[in-house]
């Protein structure tokens, strides 16, 4: 196991391994070349997740969340493929990586899926393989990386499956998955994640199709396993209410870009972006009068095919300056506690 | 039961009331297909539903919520029990001793309205067809009568009458969500049950949605029978909720008392669980966490079906059954120490006043 990481120049390299950066996604363009015409699912995106913090991917559907994360583990489904970008990510041997540059049937990324960054995924029925019992599924994980024998391997499986708590966990390991219900399905799925200790776990709405019940134990154990193993989580949801629980940081996404990015503290108490707004006042809360009207956006996320000109949430925006916001299209601002905001409000060129 | 009388004692005659309702399925296994056991879906379920409110039933998946839906909409037969339909001011009927003949006029006043707006859409027929076949079917309008009522229809809903033609494929969730709420308001219906109607759209999308929900209420004097498994909605839309446990009612109150004060200790766990959209809140107040995994229908506990996961259970849970009783002005639950217990509500769990 000796990967021979692309290098990339060392002012780059300086830069990010300064902010204890892990990963580094800038400018990422991922576009699908379909019969009908280009979708340009993600279209833009900027994010960048420290060691040991939970990052938040948040939007409606169709934002190109999990495009994204897909782009990362160069997982990305033809026809689409990654136009341009840098996707900057530390090995553990401390080189760094732009996974946007490699081959995504090679080596390189091979050894970096399922050892450096793993993935859940939302629904663990289907993927999880229905004819695989759960020891070999984890064992194969195992068996790939790591320079151990099948009976340590096996050993390994019964501990991860006693990690994310699995009752009766050597028993456990010869069933199949349709045998366990839901939650612990899930588990299971993060056992096999975890297998190899990576550096990062790329979260894709792994509690959406669970119980609040069984949610709460997931994000529990979620954060549990980040405490003691130190990685670093990019979580995607579209659920505002788990992204306060489980974020350090939150990017928030629309039409393929990120349009605001900051501390979760400031997304939910200082939203800037008026989209991250208008999210924030739909969700039905407690401490709003019963049975008021909610805030609702007006229309709904554009085709991908007709992107609006200018700033793509234009036509939604209750704040839209006529002339400026369907031509100009807004670079990404600093705007008080936000990191970067993307919307002409905060331009310092406004008036 | 000796609750069923006493849960509609309220003055207004309800709108519907189920009473000791019982849906059993059977397993059946082998070359003969030989019935070896039953699944207790919904187990002597008793509620009402007042005119002009909005009723929720939550609880996990598998707990009966959307089986109960299914049977006062008489998709499935139930086992046993009443469901008692007012019809007019003087009469009510028995939905559940009804064939399919004699239901027939019941079908154009109870409709439903489904979660998953992609499947529950015929993809081969244009709007027209979908919105306009229960006014066909009832014979009620046909030709340029039937495209003008279905126009009216999408109207209604927030979408625009020249979509008639378009087939379903060629709008999003929200939008195909409001042309099957079109279609369920084309008989003119008093009551809709909805499982889990926004469950599987965007919160803005949402919001979009119960809204509307909410707007149709008050303009044509709808009762809802809401089924959902999402709390913060709940909330928001019902005007009393049910919490029900592998197939029973526990606890059903008013909205604002139920969240505020929760009595069965199922309900507390399933407010603590709900992610408070407040980073803020992160790490305070109680958190309850359930153990185990819910009952196996077709094979429950003895005594109090919630014994197993229950944090204050004793020795009399696993014997004794609990009644549903009431305690305080219409809050009924199924739990033996509701009135020892001090459980805390919705408020308690985010603000951490209590930890």
């Amino acid at each position: 196991m000796q990967p021979t990481p692309t290098k990339l120049d060392s002012a780059a390299d300086a830069m990010i391994s300064a902010d204890e950066s892990l990963l580094a996604v800038k400018d990422l363009k991922t576009h699908f070349f379909t019969d009908e015409g280009v979708v340009k699912a993600v279209d833009g995106v900027n994010l960048s997740l420290k060691r040991g913090k939970t990052l938040c991917v948040v939007g409606e559907s169709g934002c190109g969340k999990s495009v994204t994360a897909r782009s990362i583990l160069r997982i990305v489904p033809a026809p689409g493929r990654i136009v341009s970008g840098e996707i900057s990510f530390q090995q553990r041997n401390g080189a760094m990586i732009d996974l946007a540059q490699t081959n995504p049937k090679g080596r390189e990324i091979r050894q970096i899926r399922g050892r450096e960054i793993s993935m859940i995924f939302q629904e663990p029925m289907s993927s999880l393989s229905p004819v695989h019992t759960i020891g070999s599924q984890i064992m194969e994980a195992i068996l790939l990386h790591l320079p151990v024998t099948r009976q340590e391997a096996r050993k390994r499986a019964v501990s991860m499956l006693e990690l994310v708590g699995i009752p009766r966990a050597s028993e456990q390991l010869d069933s199949y998955s349709f045998e366990l219900s839901g939650g612990m399905r899930q588990r299971a799925m993060i056992a096999i994640a975890l297998a190899c200790e990576p550096q990062l776990l790329i979260a894709d709405e792994p509690t959406t199709a669970l119980d609040v019940t069984t949610q709460a134990n997931i994000l529990d154990l979620i954060r549990d396993l980040q405490q003691a193993s130190g990685m670093s989580v990019l979580f995607i949801t579209h659920d505002l209410g788990v992204v306060a629980e489980i974020a350090d940081e939150v990017v928030v996404m629309y039409l393929g870009r990120d349009v605001e990015s900051g501390p979760v503290d400031a997304i939910f108490h200082d939203p800037k972006h008026p989209y991250t707004r208008a999210l924030l006042q739909s969700i039905p809360r407690y401490d709003s009068r019963d049975r008021d009207r909610l805030y609702s956006l007006k229309g709904t996320v554009p085709h991908p095919f007709d992107r609006p000109s200018g700033c793509p949430f234009h036509p939604r925006c209750d704040e839209f300056i006529h002339e400026r916001c369907n031509t100009v299209d807004p670079d990404r601002y600093a705007a008080g506690t936000a990191e970067s905001v993307r919307c002409l409000l905060y331009s310092p060129d406004e008036d | 039961m000796e609750t069923d009388a006493s849960l509609t004692a309220d003055g207004a005659r309800p709108l519907l009331e189920v009473r000791n309702l019982h849906m059993q399925f059977p397993i059946k296994r082998g070359l003969l297909r030989r019935t070896v056991g039953f699944v207790h879906a919904v187990n002597d379920v008793s509620f009402s539903i007042r005119p002009g409110e909005t009723l929720s039933l939550v609880g996990e998946s598998g707990c009966g919520k959307t089986t109960t839906g299914r049977c006062i909409v008489r998709v499935y037969s139930p086992s046993s029990g009443q469901i008692l339909y007012q019809q007019d001011e003087r009469e009510s009927v028995d939905l559940a001793q009804f064939d399919n003949r004699e239901l027939r006029p019941f079908r154009r006043e109870i409709r439903m309205i489904f979660q998953d707006p992609f499947s529950s859409l015929n993809p081969r027929l244009p709007i027209l067809q979908i919105v306009g076949e229960p006014l066909r079917a009832n014979r009620i309008a046909s030709g340029s009568e039937l495209e003008d009522r279905v126009a009216t229809l999408l109207r209604r809903v927030g979408l625009r009458p020249e979509y008639i033609r378009r087939y379903p494929h060629a709008f999003s969730g929200g939008e195909r969500q409001r042309i099957g709420i079109a279609r369920a308001l084309a008989l003119n219906p008093r009551l809709i049950v909805a499982d889990e109607a926004v469950s599987a759209l965007d919160v803005s999308v949402q919001a979009q949605i119960l809204n509307l929900l909410q707007d149709l209420q008050e303009e044509f004097k709808l009762t809802y029978l809401f089924i959902a498994h999402d709390l913060s909605v709940v909330e928001h839309i019902s005007h009393r909720v049910a919490v029900m446990y592998v197939g029973k009612i526990v606890e059903l109150a008013s909205a604002d008392e139920l969240f505020a004060n929760p009595l069965h200790p199922y309900t507390e766990a399933l407010l603590s669980a709900v992610p408070k959209p407040d980073p803020r809140l992160r790490n305070k107040g109680v958190r309850i966490r359930l153990e185990g995994e819910v009952t196996d229908p077709s094979n429950p506990p003895s005594g109090c079906y919630f014994h197993p996961r229950c944090p204050y259970a004793q020795d009399r849970c696993q014997h004794e059954e609990p009644p549903v009783r009431e305690i305080g002005a219409d809050h009924w639950v199924a739990c033996h120490f509701a009135d020892e217990l001090e459980l805390r509500g919705f408020e308690a769990i985010g603000a951490g006043t209590d930890d």
